[in-house]
């Protein structure tokens, strides 16, 4: 009977469809830092660790799913390495994974992520659900943590996704470092520009001409740009609106249809109209 | 046995007769290049036979269900891990049925004291571009028949089922044909292909009227399983099932 049972585990215990687990087999993932390797010497690096998301991201839900937004800007301290960086990213046809933090890390969470998805659908025969790609996120955030007390590493994304089922709505996630994860009514913020502009979207919501969830399509563009800027305004990290360049944030909306990237074109069009 | 090579040839043949007998009431599979990409197609109800094994690639199988899913498994793990550490791009049908795949159902189809998969496959891969594109089929004896641009591909439970399929898809069916023309060339080559499976002797292909009765009979009570590959540059992930619903309204019988 035992070897039986083993496969039986293997195949219906949470193991079966997941893809970390798979290169973790075939030793293609690299392995985690250990947490308390430093913390036992209790070097003062630790103790005053600071976490250096240096970006802005934010999401918010509006009349047409769920928009996300995020600046180009990459910097290494204080230089600024480059101004064309993708901070939205695609993870299927439903659901953005927007990510402040270390690059190499968040792109590299984004892909496992990305593979995790198509591997379950395509092995397990039926799509995940929003509650379980919600929790592979966080699992992957927790997997890293040994690195983010080692003062490299820390990532600290936002999960949009659109949930068909049971009752078809946009929803969205924000995660703290450790992996925790909180479902946002309204909107998410995340990075070193995010305190502008979440005191910015809590305005709006509140006080604003309209709730953000009544917004249409180019109002809440026109917000999330807003926002940008003034977060660029004091943050030196968030890139906002490069005027001289031509270098707009990276928008990105989720809806029941799937995921649509807004135009630069329009972008531009919104920024001249109602920013500038 | 080894060292008796006429018991290991003996076996091996006898091995190749008890793999032809599982498999014959295999119910057909067609898969056709059509304008925009590779419809599967199959009739049934009971277990799902067209599955998605990456981006660009799909498969029909027939056989013991254990071993397609195994086989299955296999496939999707090489595609993916290869797909992750290198990129989508380098994920091709050519190297995971050759080198991958083919080498492990010959050698367990040759290791006479151990089981061999009962399992008869059909890849499809969409390119970017119709010359790019791919079939490959693999029997249980780790044989190959690959072919690049294929116009279409069949699977049956025997080799008469099979040839009469592709005589009718031969006459019947163009690479540019539109989906609802490719989709009722694969209903009758579906309808031919059953139609044969359960005579001993099936010299011509039946007549057009007995195809389509044939055809209609078995739609009343079954479902339609489909899948299609879509050649769309836009997409990464071409598969797509496609409901029973959603064909019954194409067919217009």
């Amino acid at each position: 009977m035992e070897p039986s049972l083993v496969a039986l585990d293997r195949n219906f215990s949470g193991a079966a469809g997941d893809f970390p687990e798979l290169l973790r087999r075939r030793g293609l993932l690299a392995p985690g830092a250990t947490a308390n390797s430093k913390l036992q010497g209790g070097t003062p690096h630790q103790t005053s660790w600071q976490p250096t998301e240096a970006t802005t991201i934010l999401a918010f839900k509006f009349s047409g799913g769920v928009l996300v937004a995020g600046d180009r800007r990459a910097t290494a301290g204080n230089t600024v390495v480059y101004d064309r960086a993708d901070k939205v990213l695609e993870i299927d046809r439903h659901s953005i994974m927007a990510i402040a933090g270390v690059p190499a890390t968040a792109w590299e969470m984004a892909r496992v992520l990305e593979h995790s998805f198509q591997y379950f659908r395509r092995t397990q025969l039926q799509e995940m659900s929003v509650d379980g790609k919600v929790r592979a996120l966080s699992k992957l955030l927790r997997d890293n943590f040994g690195f983010v007390m080692q003062g490299v590493g820390v990532v600290v994304p936002i999960f949009a996704t659109y949930d068909s089922h049971p009752k078809p709505e946009a929803r969205l996630y924000f995660y703290d470092a450790m992996g925790a994860q909180f479902e946002a009514t309204d909107y998410a913020a995340t990075g070193s520009g995010s305190p502008a502009v979440r005191g910015i979207l809590y305005y709006e919501n509140n006080w604003g001409a309209k709730r953000l969830q009544k917004l249409g399509e180019d109002e809440a563009v026109s917000i999330a740009l807003r926002a940008l800027d003034t977060a660029a305004e004091s943050d030196t990290a968030t890139g906002g609106v490069d005027r001289g360049g031509k270098i707009y944030p990276l928008i990105k909306i989720v809806s029941r249809e799937g995921i649509v990237t807004f135009p630069e074109s329009k972008i531009a069009a919104v920024f001249k109209e109602t920013v500038a | 046995m080894i060292e008796e090579p006429y018991r290991w040839v003996e076996a091996i043949a006898n091995r190749r007769e008890y793999i032809e007998a599982q498999l014959a009431s295999g119910s057909p599979i067609a898969a056709l290049g059509y304008r925009d990409g590779i419809l599967f197609l199959t009739l049934g109800q009971r277990r799902q036979k067209i599955f998605e094994i990456y981006d660009r690639i799909a498969m029909g199988a027939i056989g013991h269900p254990g071993d397609i899913e195994r086989l299955r498994m296999a496939a999707i793990e090489l595609a993916s891990t290869e797909g992750f550490t290198r990129s989508a791009a380098d994920v091709s049908l050519r190297r995971l049925v050759h080198y991958s795949l083919s080498p492990v159902m010959k050698s367990a189809f040759e290791q006479v004291y151990g089981a061999p998969y009962l399992a008869r496959m059909l890849f499809g891969e969409v390119g970017k571009r119709p010359e790019e594109e791919y079939d490959g089929e693999i029997t249980t004896t780790g044989a190959t028949f690959a072919q690049a641009r294929q116009d279409f591909a069949v699977l049956s439970g025997t080799q008469q089922s099979r040839e009469q399929m592709e005589s009718f898809l031969k006459a019947d069916h163009a690479p540019d044909a539109s989906f609802e023309t490719a989709l009722r060339s694969a209903l009758d080559a579906w309808s031919i292909g059953h139609m044969t499976l359960q005579t001993s002797d099936a010299k011509e292909l039946p007549e057009r009227a007995a195809v389509t009765k044939y055809r209609q009979e078995h739609l009343a009570n079954t479902q339609i399983e489909a899948g299609i590959l879509e050649r769309d540059a836009s997409r990464a992930i071409c598969y797509r099932p496609l409901s029973d619903t959603e064909l019954r309204h194409l067919i217009s019988d």
